[in-house]
């Protein structure tokens, strides 16, 4: 198709498991971090469809769109951390979390930090676009908001070490925020690491050695043909095929061995990298009916590092898990729900649940 | 990347026995000088079974046979079966006419096996030699499958021979492998020969019937024939089967069983000296 996918890469442990971040930070497990306090999330999208025990946090992709012009946008997959309910996909809940466009003033301030921050890594389009869209209006204010984000900068720089990660995960910090603990200690947390970017390159079929090489070997194989009285005569193309594996999951596993570590894999309205060919179709937006389409996929490998990091305890979500991918997606128009309208200052957040489609094993 | 340089190097090899291969065929060539390379790059499992291979649950390759789970990585056969060496039986180019002209594709015919009871074999198509290479040893250890051996007569020693007659089938060629008495050696023709040798079998006898000119029908037949030496159900297996856990039970069912929080029991008074 074209698009180009960026891949989600390993990047450091945290500290502590519970430990805060911001809303734009890419990371695994932990606790989510909400972009306020009082974001008005309704209790049952928190909760296990079938359980009800409280969901915990999988991953947390800061997710703009470039294209509507939304900057403030976080995907947060949530599932639920009892052991019966992992296997039935109805355990998994997506949110998309994201600032309604009533408010222009703040965003300007946010794009100040956004230029100078997001600017080291390579590929996450969120750092190109702010230059592009507030660059002329702002011209006034850039030097006095530019001065005091650079001095908010030295003061985290200074505070704490592991802010290192937003340099690689891509996440421009607002405010200093220490070692926030998160407010309750019953929620099970899954172990947490950050995520930094990467662009998926296809340049399998190029890893053979220098040209000459291949032309020899190819005169040397027609000679052989020739040579032989064995004639191994009246051989086609044929199709990849394995006792254990079809041609889909072949395909798949040849994408993940380019790049071992991809724990997901994203490209906003591309096409999702199958495991296996029975895919449900995505059901449409249950906000404004919009068709839905795919953005992001989580893959397995994420599962293996956070089953690498358990700590040994029985009732462990990540232990089992079976699935493959899980293809996640949102709704094409991005839309706000109502809810969002209508109360000034102070609720501009909209939460929105989507679809995410789980591929087994 | 660190990884890239590795497989150039390899493939520096690789080239040499692909383009040599034919001919030096007959000389029995294994391929045994791909394990250090692959050890370098750290597998991360993609299944489940994977993973549970990588953290050492199974010791050997017939736990896997036993409740046939689908093997879906290769890096799980090379993790339990240590002494597979792989061979590239041959190299053909395959074309197909295109409106600018010919679009030649090779195709590889990769052996692996231990020498003793386990073999595969892969088959690949791909625009360059290298790659048709690689591609088929992947796809050779994701069909590795286990081979009985058994006696022609008295059951003296270790097991020689196919333990009855057995025949294997692809497109027209039928291969029929006879239980032969020890010092027979593998009576066949060359192609099939050295997959019945990886396969870990000294004795037999073969007869083959169909258009044995398709080599690749040829060595496919011979490869379903040994997958077909432990579906026979001789009266050995008459005994009723004692069932047990598949691994993901077992696993599940440990992590299901409720921790039993370490109970202190009060001190009992001592009697200190």
């Amino acid at each position: 198709m074209g698009e180009e996918v960026h891949l989600g890469l390993p990047g450091p442990w945290a500290e502590d498991y519970r430990e805060k971040a911001d809303h734009y930070t890419t990371k695994i497990g932990g606790v989510p971090d909400w972009p306020t306090e009082d974001i008005g999330i309704k209790p049952h999208l928190l909760q296990c469809s079938l359980c009800g025990t409280k969901l915990c946090l999988v991953a947390q992709v800061y997710a703009p769109v470039a294209k509507l012009n939304i900057e403030s946008r976080t995907i947060y997959v949530l599932v639920c951390p009892t052991s019966k309910c992992g296997p039935n996909p109805q355990s998994w809940k997506v949110l998309r979390v994201q600032k309604c466009h009533s408010i222009v003033q703040t965003n300007g301030k946010v794009d100040e930090v956004d230029q100078r921050k997001g600017n080291v890594c390579s590929s996450e389009t969120s750092s190109s676009f702010p230059d592009k869209s507030h660059e002329g209006s702002d011209d006034e204010i850039d030097l006095d908001a530019l001065a005091s984000a650079l001095e908010q900068a030295a003061t985290l720089a200074s505070n704490s070490k592991k802010r290192n990660k937003s340099k690689h995960s891509n996440a421009p910090i607002k405010c200093p925020v220490g070692k926030v603990k998160a407010d309750d200690p019953s929620l099970p947390v899954l172990p947490c690491f950050y995520i930094y970017y990467g662009k998926e390159k296809l340049g399998g079929k190029g890893i053979v050695g220098p040209n000459s090489s291949e032309s020899v070997s190819g005169k040397e194989i027609a000679d052989v043909a020739n040579d032989e009285e064995e004639k191994w005569e009246g051989e086609s193309y044929e199709y990849d095929r394995a006792l254990g594996a079809d041609r889909t999951f072949l395909k798949f596993k040849k994408r993940l061995d380019a790049y071992p570590q991809q724990c997901f894999r994203y490209s906003y309205g591309g096409k999702p990298l199958l495991a296996a060919t029975n895919l449900q179709e995505s059901r449409v937006c249950k906000l404004c009916g919009a068709p839905r389409q795919y953005e992001l996929q989580l893959m397995s490998p994420l599962s293996y590092f956070l089953h690498e990091a358990s700590d040994g305890s029985s009732d462990y979500a990540p232990d089992n898990w079976t699935w493959l991918t899980l293809v996640i997606y949102t709704c094409s128009k991005n839309c706000c729900p109502s809810t969002c309208v209508g109360k000034l200052g102070n609720c501009f957040w909209g939460v929105a649940e989507e679809e995410i489609i789980v591929q087994e094993d | 990347m660190a990884e890239r340089g590795g497989e150039r190097g390899g493939f520096g090899r690789g080239f040499g026995r692909g383009g040599r291969g034919g001919r030096g065929d007959r000389g029995g060539r294994r391929g045994g000088r791909r394990g250090p390379r692959q050890e370098e790059e750290k597998w991360v499992p993609v299944t489940k079974l994977g993973r549970l291979v990588k953290e050492g649950r199974f010791t050997k390759i017939e736990e896997i046979y036993l409740h046939s789970l689908p093997v879906k990585e290769h890096q799980i056969v090379e993790t339990l079966v240590p002494g597979l060496k792989d061979e590239v039986m041959k190299i053909t180019p395959v074309q197909k006419q295109t409106r600018a002209g010919q679009r030649t594709r090779f195709k590889a015919f990769v052996v692996v096996g231990d020498n003793n009871g386990h073999v595969g074999l892969g088959v690949k198509c791909a625009k360059e030699v290298a790659t048709a290479i690689r591609g088929a040893i992947i796809l050779a250890k994701l069909s590795v499958v286990p081979v009985r051996r058994g006696y022609w007569g008295n059951k003296i020693g270790q097991p020689h021979t196919v333990p009855c007659k057995v025949t294997g089938k692809c497109g027209s060629v039928t291969v029929r492998m006879v239980p032969a008495p020890r010092g027979s050696g593998i009576v066949a023709a060359r192609v099939p020969k050295k997959v019945l040798q990886f396969a870990g079998i000294e004795d037999v006898f073969t007869s083959s019937r169909g258009s044995t000119k398709t080599l690749g029908n040829f060595v496919k037949a011979t490869f379903d024939c040994l997958m077909k030496t432990y579906g026979f159900l001789t009266p050995d297996f008459w005994r009723d089967t004692k069932f047990v856990k598949s691994p993901f039970q077992e696993y599940t069912d440990l992590l299901a069983k409720p921790t039993k929080a370490l109970m202190l029991d009060a001190p009992v008074e001592n009697i200190e000296a």
